[in-house]
């Protein structure tokens, strides 16, 4: 076969649906540009304007007269961030996205691009992102963020929860009601104890600790190592998420009506940690949808459902210092958000709203401005037929790497 | 020539606001760039969603955009790189294999074509740099550039490549 010959075939080879595809795309691309051009005209008043009402609503919700002005602003606010970019050509704060979809999880670079792993339930960061530990069926697998496997062990029940230490050293998983921890060649695969169905938390200065609740819905401290139970402790009813303060003083207990913290000592003589009382976190009214710490210190950011008047969903996006004061609200909209995870650097929250099928990624420092990115479900669930879900996003990576770690 | 001259205008208005310049330049550049996409992942969903990022892109960076460098090899870069990413995760879901050892998709014997099983046959970067070379026309240097390989690097994919489809397309040219 000659060149000629070669080009010739492939000038001519037929491609299915053409023309519709010619003919959406140039639609996507028209509305692209029309919203990028009127974004760039008056963008910074009106999304002054339109911040300065979220901060007016969350003020007079607040108040007893807050009914009347609910349904103003939910018409500001209902169909999504006006002006978000059409599409996700870059992940604004820079940094890398791990999200879970229902193809299975994807890595999304700064500029956009993004990669489907493969057929994995769920994933999740080493600490610099070199590697993420996967769980499919029964198997655990650490691969490479372009999704080149390293290793896989097979394990007696359906991994789940895989979280890797922030040392890099250890990953802790679940597999069916038991709770191990292996190290992040793949080897030393341990059983620490039966566990309930709750995403296990490391300790993030390095020691290689855990918390965990148990089946008995005792909240643990383990030293995965030597499989030791350091503090033992009666958890917070109806707990759904652990957390571990970056600055290790701080435990927090997630349930669906509240936070609860508990201060952490390490005895050192005692070679034991002290857990505190859990302490309940004033909050407005609400339903918790999610909360999480900072990459730094103890701020703690709260996703808030609250009800308005007529049932309407409301949603607020609150800081609170672990070691006291009163919430700071950073962002309030009339309608559902439903997840939450903060920048490496600490510098931006990432918020999904699904009925506008859009990312927030929210500035924690007022100088900076929101960002909206819409049509995210479609992206992750090519060739779906039909509305496509938000993808559950599972970590924001990461801070530098230094050499010889994970 | 004049098609680069025209092509400068259209990005000047297009950067000024001009919806028909906009529209002009997408009736320019999306058939090759579909084309290319289509011929290296083979799955026409696939290829549409590809072409969309790249235009997509294309319009987000309008404003920044060089008006003397040329406008397609920006997006043919975008587009086959895109691609080629699709084509390895692909290989890599299909069940852990080497992308020389996956099945010839569905998609090849739908087309009834020769071509099409004959290019499934080669592994992504591959078809990427045939099509890059053959269909959209660029140098050896210039495909190096595109992907940040070596120009050798290239030429032995467009030999490998080349010799795998004499093999397998019968002889007629």
């Amino acid at each position: 076969m000659s060149e000629d010959r070669l080009r010739a075939l492939l000038r001519k080879e037929p491609l299915p649906g053409a023309a519709e595809a010619k003919r959406r795309g140039l639609a996507l691309v028209e509305r692209a540009y029309a919203e990028r051009r009127s974004a760039n005209r008056p963008v910074l008043p009106r999304l002054a304007v339109a911040l300065a009402a979220a901060a007016l609503l969350a003020a007079l919700l607040l108040s007893p007269a807050g009914a009347a002005v609910r349904s103003w602003i939910g018409d500001v606010f209902t169909a999504g961030v006006r002006n978000a970019r059409p599409a996700l050509t870059e992940v604004p704060g820079g940094g890398r996205l791990l999200v879970q979809s229902s193809r299975g999880p994807w890595v999304v670079q700064p500029d956009g691009s993004r990669r489907l792993l493969g057929r994995y339930e769920e994933a999740s960061w080493s600490p610099h992102g070199l590697f993420l530990a996967a769980a499919s069926g029964r198997t655990l697998s650490a691969i490479e963020p372009g999704g080149t496997p390293h290793w896989s062990i097979s394990a007696a029940g359906p991994v789940s929860d895989p979280r890797w230490s922030p040392s890099g050293f250890r990953i802790a998983y679940r597999a069916g009601h038991s709770l191990h921890a292996i190290k992040a060649d793949g080897t030393g695969d341990h059983l620490l104890g039966q566990a309930a169905p709750i995403a296990p938390a490391w300790f993030q200065l390095g020691t290689h600790l855990l918390a965990y609740v148990d089946r008995a819905r005792q909240l643990r401290i383990a030293e995965t190592d030597t499989s030791r139970t350091l503090a033992s402790t009666a958890a917070t009813a109806g707990v759904t998420t652990l957390g571990w303060s970056a600055d290790g003083r701080f435990l927090l207990e997630l349930t669906p009506h509240g936070l609860w913290l508990r201060r952490l000592r390490l005895d050192k003589l005692a070679d034991r940690i002290r857990l505190g009382a859990a302490r309940r976190v004033p909050l407005p009214a609400g339903v918790v949808r999610a909360a999480a710490f900072a990459p730094r210190r103890h701020t703690i950011a709260v996703l808030l459902e609250r009800r308005g008047g007529a049932g309407a969903p409301h949603s607020e996006a609150l800081l609170i210092d672990a070691g006291g004061g009163p919430p700071r609200r950073l962002f309030a909209v009339s309608g559902r958000l439903s997840q939450l995870a903060w920048s490496p650097d600490g510098s931006r929250l990432l918020l999904a709203w699904p009925a506008a099928d859009q990312w927030l990624f929210l500035p924690v420092r007022q100088e900076d401005h929101l960002r909206a990115i819409g049509n995210i479900a479609s992206v992750f669930s090519p060739g779906h037929a039909g509305a496509a879900q938000l993808p559950q996003i599972e970590g924001w990576c990461c801070p530098p790497a230094p050499s010889g770690s994970g | 020539m004049g098609a680069e001259v025209s092509e400068r205008k259209l990005i000047r208005e297009a950067q000024r606001g001009s919806g028909e310049a906009l529209a002009a330049l997408y009736a320019m550049h999306w058939p090759r760039a579909q084309r290319a996409a289509y011929l290296v992942v083979h799955d026409a969903a696939a290829a549409e969603d590809i072409a969309q990022e790249a235009f997509l892109a294309a319009v987000d960076g309008l404003d920044r955009f060089d008006r003397r460098r040329p406008f397609a090899p920006w997006l043919h870069r975008i587009v086959v790189n895109r691609a080629i990413d699709w084509g390895r995760r692909e290989a890599l879901r299909a069940g852990g294999g080497e992308p020389e050892e996956r099945a010839a998709p569905s998609h090849a014997d739908e087309a009834a074509g020769e071509l099409m099983p004959a290019l499934a046959q080669l592994p992504p970067e591959q078809r990427a740099v045939v099509v890059l070379r053959y269909l959209l026309e660029y140098t050896p240097g210039e495909i190096g550039r595109m992907l940040e390989l070596p120009r050798g690097t290239v030429n032995s994919r467009l030999r490998r490549g080349l010799d795998r489809l004499r093999d397998l397309i019968e002889v007629e040219g």
